[in-house]
């Protein structure tokens, strides 16, 4: 048997190990594609300048593009994540930023998890009477829902309405460090309930914005995975001991269900890192999504460059966390 | 004679599905007896696992539904039953054993948790009887009313804060205890040569005749007034499906429970069973004891599906099968259902309304057949 905590760790190295490939990978694409696609950044970054200063700008691009990749990587390797044309250093932005993405993912995350799942359960237990069409008709129309349209919805009609601040991570500058620049986090690091609360509120609407348009697919796994285990004689056996229909549903039928959600939810939280873009426009939350866009127009190679190999990352370990996830719920699951 | 622990009486149970309707069970009566075994046979599709499932309410309702007749299980009438109230009289009321044991054990618990929660569920309820006080007073009845003045009493439990010997008493209720020993018990009952190591261990780790042998003792680990034992043979291949046999003959002396045992093997239910009973076409068309049922059947359907059973001595040449096919159960027959593959039939067998399971002429008590001419069946080859 391949389950035990040695097993596991040499899973998990061997995953991180095979993320190096992928990430030299990524950053090639990338460095190609937003070099060849902007045909003369000079003229986008000095419009107006004079000739001497394009020349310059110039004599950068007119080297063969590998050489000006292996520039770009040696200092890459050195910590030196490039900076942008203005000179704005990359990395202490994305450090900023990527923190505020992880924690509004996690917090759609955790409403997906303990709301669309639950769903999931009813529909099921209902398959077929009206209980389980309004949670399709809900979950369908999060699906079909654009992202900008519930976002600027929520922020504009609903956030008023239930009292709610629809910018920004806090109602001002926190009076204390911001360690991680997680607001809630940081807050509570600080001991601060007020802050907390404050944070929380700021959280709370964009979380639910991204949970509404992504619970489907969490939703929809797990009603059609607790379909797929209800009739099974476990269950049964299951209703037999003389449990309680909830026990049965929530314990037996579930813990099984579970199995498949996990990985989906994985595999939409690692593509939600990305997609968080229009969400964070909306409600001017401080994350990646507002850094990669001014990254991508102005252009900013550096940055847009480091952003799409952070997104990489971030879909690599979120896929890692599900299968490890996965591995403790089916005892199935050996690790090599 | 003791009152039957169950007597199913005229029970129809159909299936709507989008296609139409099927007859599963049509006007089906048994009794068991406290401590007697019945054992069910027929062919696939019968309505067998139909009847086992139905009277512990365990079918998914739509599509099955319940038309008429009664479950009476220890006087209560299970049809009637309040669908909340449904997990009250299964685990230490009728037990189940499956047909599949390797789909009927949970694959994401350990062998000890799946037991022990079993134990846990009838220490509850036995307990849920008589929770014993700390200072080992009276203990308290909850199965009647509160003495003295009765809504006074409740309120004042609700208004008045409980005293530390009551919540010592309900702490001491609540609490895990360690089921490992009577889980061990149940693993011994059931042949299982090394306990300590099995509890630890996954189902997918054990083999299918490993995993029947621990539903039989989950089963049992409920003392259930009444086990149902769903062909809990069928899926096990032969040398395996004998030791299960076995263990389940010499279970049933041990545990002197009351069994429905439903299988397709004649064999078996000889060996197990004190009554059998008949099963064609969603209809019950012979019940006796199992020895007369065997040396003298009063159904032409029982002497065909006897002498279609292979035996050990017939040397040479086809086995034995009954001329046409199981009617479709959503057009079934009228009148008699066997009657279009009956050597005995004649026009009142499909004109009048299919007979009733009435005694058997000249047979022993209790012995009844479901045929107009059940005194002609013993003519027939």
């Amino acid at each position: 048997m391949g389950r035990s905590l040695v097993d596991l760790l040499i899973f998990v190295g061997k995953r991180l190990l095979q993320l190096v490939p992928v990430l030299i990978g990524i950053i090639v694409l990338a460095f190609v594609f937003t070099h060849i696609s902007v045909v003369n950044p000079c003229a986008i970054w000095y419009p107006h300048a004079k000739q001497t200063i394009l020349n310059q700008c110039y004599a950068t691009f007119r080297q063969p593009i590998y050489v000006q990749f292996f520039q770009y990587f040696q200092g890459l390797l050195t910590g030196n994540w490039g900076q942008s044309q203005q000179g704005v250093l990359v990395y202490p932005q994305i450090a900023m930023a990527l923190p505020a993405t992880v924690e509004l993912v996690l917090a759609s995350l955790f409403l997906m998890i303990f709301i669309g799942i639950p769903l999931g359960v009813i529909a099921a237990q209902s398959s077929g009477r009206w209980p389980d069409h309004l949670v399709r008709i809900f979950y369908l129309s999060g699906w079909a829902t654009p992202t900008y349209l519930g976002a600027v919805i929520v922020a504009i009609f609903i956030a008023p309405y239930l009292g709610l601040p629809s910018g920004g991570d806090y109602s001002g500058p926190p009076p204390f460090r911001e360690w991680t620049h997680m607001s809630v986090v940081d807050a509570l690091i600080a001991g601060n309930l007020p802050w907390t609360v404050d944070a929380l509120q700021h959280l709370i609407l964009p979380a639910a914005v991204l949970a509404f348009i992504n619970m489907g697919i969490a939703t929809r796994m797990t009603r059609s995975s607790m379909l797929e285990v209800m009739p099974l004689d476990y269950v049964k056996s299951a209703r037999m001991k003389g449990l309680s229909e909830f026990v049965v549903m929530y314990k037996h039928a579930l813990r099984n269900s579970l199995i498949t959600t996990t990985t989906v939810l994985g595999v939409t939280a690692g593509g939600l890192l990305a997609g968080t873009v229009v969400v964070e426009e909306v409600f001017t939350w401080p994350g990646i999504g507002l850094f990669a866009y001014d990254a991508i127009t102005a252009p900013n190679f550096d940055g847009a460059i480091a952003v799409v190999a952070v997104f990489a990352v971030g879909v690599v370990l979120a896929n890692l966390i599900a299968d490890i996830l996965y591995g403790l719920l089916d005892p199935r699951v050996d690790w090599r | 004679m003791s009152a039957p622990v169950l007597s199913v009486e005229h029970l129809t149970i159909d299936y709507e599905v989008g296609a139409g309707t099927f007859h599963a069970l049509a006007d089906v009566s048994l009794e068991i007896e406290t401590g007697h075994v019945v054992g069910i046979v027929g062919e696939t599709g019968c309505g067998k696992s139909t009847l086992a499932q139905a009277i512990p309410r365990l079918l998914p309702e739509p599509p099955a539904k319940y038309r008429s007749g009664k479950i009476l299980f220890q006087g209560t009438d299970l049809v009637t039953f309040p669908r909340w109230k449904f997990p009250t009289i299964r685990g230490t009321g009728i037990g189940m054993i499956f047909q599949e044991p390797l789909n009927s054990l949970n694959p994401a618990f350990r062998i000890y948790d799946q037991l022990a929660e079993a134990v846990r569920i009838r220490q509850h309820r036995e307990a849920g009887r008589t929770l014993v006080r700390p200072d080992g007073e009276a203990p308290y009845d909850y199965s009647r009313p509160p003495e003295g003045p009765g809504a006074g009493a409740v309120l004042s439990k609700v208004l008045v804060p409980p005293t530390a010997q009551d919540a010592a008493m309900h702490r001491a209720a609540r609490a895990r205890p360690d089921l490992k020993e009577e889980v061990l018990e149940y693993l011994r009952l059931v042949r299982i040569n090394d306990p300590e190591t099995i509890l630890g261990l996954y189902p997918h780790e054990l083999s299918g005749g490993m995993r029947q042998r621990i539903m039989i003792a989950m089963a049992l680990s409920e003392k259930p007034s009444l086990l149902i034992a769903d062909e809990p043979t069928s899926a096990l291949d032969v040398t395996i499906q004998a030791q299960v046999l076995t263990l389940m003959k010499e279970l049933i002396d041990e545990v002197h429970a009351s069994i429905l045992f439903i299988s397709h093997d004649l064999g078996v239910i000889a060996e197990t069973a004190d009554e059998i009973g008949v099963m064609y076409a969603g209809h019950l068309v012979e019940f006796g004891p199992v020895a007369d049922v065997y040396a003298h059947p009063s159904h032409p359907y029982t002497k065909a599906l006897l002498r279609a059973a292979p035996r050990r001595y017939k040397a040479d040449g086809p086995l034995d099968s009954i001329p046409g096919s199981v009617p479709n159960l959503s057009r079934p027959p009228p009148g008699c259902p066997f009657h279009p593959r009956c050597p005995l039939a004649e026009p009142r067998c499909r004109d009048e309304p299919g007979p009733p399971l009435d005694p058997a002429p000249g047979r022993l008590p209790g012995h009844r057949s479901a045929c107009y001419f059940a005194a002609e069946v013993a003519s027939l080859p």
